[in-house]
């Protein structure tokens, strides 16, 4: 196969690429206890795909990802609450907006600056957004939040159970496969393309001629956009929103996730989410310091020696057995 | 009357008291074939830096096809038709050659932008970038990842890029250095390739490859023009043999 | 009037305790480059040093500050030394990661080996009480506070400007490539600021543990607020860090105050359209 024609088929689907989501559908079978943890590990996935699209491709680095989550999440939250608003689908509309709109104008103005920088201006962002949550108290619940949210049954016809969370269950999965799809399409796309040469050479990129700027706002953009309609699942699912939606340690959490993964290509966030969440949920109830040592010390690990995450190790362990480049 | 495409007017640019571009006024016309040369530190790639918009000038003016591009930036000057190469490779080190020839013509088509289609469906991108890489002789390595490349090898994936670009005016920073000179013409096949009425400036070290390639020389030193004309004239130019000739190998 | 005074004092106060935590971690990432999120654990495991050793050992104030400068010091150069080092050439990412790796681990040790609850400081007597300033009365402690930021801004400028060494710095922050041409040994400059610099922090942490509290998550609290100061004074310029820790300070303490509910989030608000202005900071050199 010759180079040309090995990159004309790289976007075409491989068979491997069914199994998670047989998987997906598979556990709503086999475990039917655990779809409220499997809920959780769906939305979390489509919010660390959502920081892949914009540190994995564009390498941005952004430790405020969590604004656009709670952003969507307490748009949902809010709309039902006060406006009596609750049909599912379209509060899941209606959170992208609004967060792809923050996205939009945080993106166009912190987006000049880079580096240390970007990442203060990140975090400011997203405390900002956190503190005025706190403040709107009369809107937003203040520190308590919003619980016990109502919701519509999906389509009319599928209520949410907060017992066995099995419409939640497939609904999130059902948003994630068709987020997934978009991110995909994205990423292969000559937009996607150039997201890497913005991240692997940004002078090149501007001596090539592309409108860097503009690439990555609408990376960015739409990347709030997903991060928004993750949070809005998470209201939906869950019903309640509080603010734990926007704070930094869920902001560190899916940059954890997605490094642990693998970040740069897709498939990390789900492995990343799968990980970390099952160790979590075994381990962290448990022994919560140890849990948090562990994690640290995992960290510090990872950013010595195995930057690329779970999925560069099993890279590395293939190339060392003799097989061909991962795609 | 051969066009003019690319012209300065008194381009000065100093570092606090430190002068890299004195007065220069300069003009490369459709068609030219021009090295510039110049002992180290005379001010070469700063000036290439100048015309492409990395660097603002302290004074004076850059103008493309007769468009004053002073204030644009360096995406907005490539878009007008100026490229150029580095000194040192500005290469994408973790994608293919061909990824990386893709990305500069996927750009000048107006492609980079797509977001529907895939970019392996973009047959016109990828076959244009094919071509490319086999004009300089790079087919065997298209597939594999720049950065396992020998140094020489990667200059020519920088050139690649550029000539991807499909520019009014090209140039080139030391394009030869790191290339073995049995390769090295290559380079100079590439450029007879291109059509006749785009302008390419060469800076270059390599005094067999100047006088290949040059029908005119401009010689800088200590960011002023020094002296400029034929090949034949700067060869006998005394004073320029002393300032820089008389030391090259 | 008095009340202005004690409300600007206190501020004072809060912004010099921000200052001496901070002032380290700006030197080192003005210096190399390093994004330290784990800077404000430095300053914690300082405070416990020094807050522990006054509650359980009967240690004087002054004591307990030194031990706590060099125990920190001493970790902080063994870290930097081993793990730090390896990541100078490593990108944004990696640097980010591996601190807030090791936060977490110090976090937790804190909490494994001292328990979660907040720690108080029980001051010496010659600290305790009020002073009479003349035109008004203030507590001691926190007048204290001011003088020894004061002491030590003036210190640092001097060391900075005045010496051999703190020429080193300067010329190493401005240009790293060009100060190690002209023979700094950048690699030993680095760990002595950097050892020192979270020593610093570790006083900071002891001395501010009334005003900033000292707990556990002490480190991840005040991140942002590190950053800002840092972000806002410009990386590497003590003077910076300097005034912007004292305008934070004061005016996160004037509208705790005055407009409780919304303070905070000026002051984000603020940082956001300062460094959206002057991305270097506010002393920084453009185009870094």
């Amino acid at each position: 196969m010759t180079a040309a024609t090995q990159l004309a088929a790289r976007h075409r689907f491989q068979w491997w690429e069914l199994l998670p989501w047989i998987a997906g559908i598979a556990v709503f079978f086999a475990f039917p206890n655990y779809l409220a943890f499997g809920t959780q590990v769906l939305i979390a996935i489509l919010f660390a795909l959502s920081l892949d699209l914009v540190l994995g491709y564009a390498g941005i680095v952004t430790l405020g990802h969590a604004a656009f989550f709670g952003a969507g999440a307490y748009t949902v939250g809010m709309l039902a609450q006060h406006l009596g608003w609750n049909e599912p689908l379209s509060g899941l509309a209606a959170a992208a907006l609004v967060a792809g709109a923050i996205g939009l104008a945080s993106g166009y103005v912190l987006l000049r600056t880079h580096g240390l920088t970007l990442l203060m201006l990140t975090l400011c962002t997203m405390a900002l957004l956190e503190e005025a949550a706190n403040m709107g108290a009369a809107f937003t619940g203040g520190f308590d939040g919003m619980p016990g949210l109502k919701f519509a049954p999906l389509l009319g016809m599928f209520p949410f159970d907060l017992l066995f969370f099995r419409s939640q269950y497939l609904y999130a999965l059902l948003v994630l496969f068709i987020c997934f799809a978009l991110v995909r399409a994205l990423v292969y796309s000559p937009f996607g393309q150039s997201l890497t040469g913005i991240r692997e050479n940004l002078l090149r990129m501007h001596a090539v001629g592309a409108p860097v700027r503009a690439r990555l706002v609408i990376a960015y953009t739409i990347s709030a956009a997903l991060a928004g309609v993750a949070g809005a699942l998470f209201a939906q699912t869950n019903a309640f929103v509080n603010l734990g939606a926007l704070g930094l340690e869920r902001a560190a959490g899916v940059l954890i996730i997605l490094i642990l993964g693998g970040y740069g290509r897709l498939y990390g966030a789900f492995v990343g989410a799968i990980a970390y969440l099952m160790l979590e949920h075994t381990l962290a109830k448990a022994y919560p310091t140890a849990w948090q040592i562990g994690l640290g010390v995992t960290l510090m690990a990872v950013a010595l020696y195995a930057q690329n995450g779970i999925l560069g190790l099993g890279d590395a362990l293939r190339r060392r057995l003799g097989g061909q480049r991962a795609p | 009357m051969s066009a003019t495409l690319l012209e300065t007017k008194g381009l000065c640019k100093s570092f606090g008291a430190l002068e890299v571009a004195r007065d220069i006024s300069f003009r490369l016309d459709a068609g030219a074939r021009h090295a510039l040369i110049g002992p180290n530190g005379a001010g070469k790639t700063t000036f290439i830096n100048l015309l492409t918009g990395l660097l603002q000038p302290s004074r004076g003016s850059v103008h493309l096809r007769g468009e004053d591009v002073t204030s644009l930036a360096q995406a907005k000057r490539v878009k007008r038709g100026i490229a150029r190469t580095f000194q040192i490779n500005q290469l994408f080190r973790g994608l293919t050659v061909l990824e990386n020839v893709c990305i500069a013509v996927a750009e000048r088509l107006g492609a980079g932008g797509s977001m529907l289609r895939p970019a392996g469906r973009r047959t016109d991108v990828i076959e244009n970038a094919s071509h490319l890489i086999g004009m300089l002789k790079l087919d065997e390595d298209a597939g594999r990842r720049v950065g396992e490349l020998p140094y020489g090898r990667q200059r020519l994936v920088e050139i690649a890029i550029a000539l991807g670009l499909n520019p009014r005016v090209l140039l080139l920073d030391e394009p030869a250095a790191g290339i073995p000179s049995a390769e090295s013409h290559i380079l100079l096949d590439a450029i007879a390739t291109l059509p006749k009425d785009i302008a390419v400036l060469i800076i270059e070290h390599d005094m067999d490859l100047v006088f290949r390639f040059a029908e005119r020389i401009t010689v800088l030193v200590s960011g002023a023009i020094f002296a400029e004309g034929a090949p034949a004239e700067i060869a006998a130019n005394a004073q320029v043999r002393s300032v820089y000739l008389g030391n090259a190998a | 009037m008095d009340q202005l005074i004690s409300i600007l004092l206190g501020g004072l106060a809060a912004g010099m305790v921000l200052f001496i935590v901070s002032v380290g971690l700006s030197v080192t990432m003005g210096l190399m480059g390093f994004v330290n999120l784990a800077h404000g654990g430095f300053a914690m495991l300082g405070g416990y040093v020094i807050v522990l050793t006054m509650k359980h050992w009967g240690l004087p104030f002054l004591p307990a500050l030194a031990l706590g400068f060099a125990a920190v010091a001493a970790l902080a150069v063994l870290l930097e030394r081993l793990l730090y080092a390896r990541l100078y050439r490593a990108s944004e990412l990696d640097q980010v990661l591996f601190t807030i790796g090791l936060v977490f681990v110090m976090i937790a040790s804190i909490t494994l080996v001292v328990g979660p609850e907040t720690q108080t400081v029980v001051l010496p007597d010659w600290l305790r009480g009020q002073t009479d300033l003349g035109f008004v009365k203030y507590r001691s402690y926190s007048l204290a506070i001011i003088v020894a930021g004061s002491a030590l801004v003036i210190g640092l400028w001097l060391g900075f400007e005045r010496t051999r060494f703190g020429a080193r710095i300067r010329a190493a922050v401005d240009n790293r490539r060009m100060a190690e041409s002209l023979g700094t040994d950048v690699g030993r400059l680095f760990t002595l600021t950097f050892a020192f610099g979270s020593g610093l922090a570790a006083i900071g942490g002891g001395l501010g543990a009334e005003i900033l509290g000292l707990d556990p998550q002490y480190p991840l609290r005040y991140l942002v607020y590190f950053l800002i100061v840092v972000a806002v004074g410009g990386l590497g310029r003590v003077t910076g860090v300097f005034f912007a820790a004292l305008l934070i300070g004061v005016l996160d303490f004037v509208l705790k105050i005055y407009f409780p509910k919304g303070g905070t989030l000026f002051i984000y608000a603020l940082t956001l359209i300062l460094l959206l202005w002057r991305p270097q900071g506010l002393f920084g050199k453009r185009g870094s």
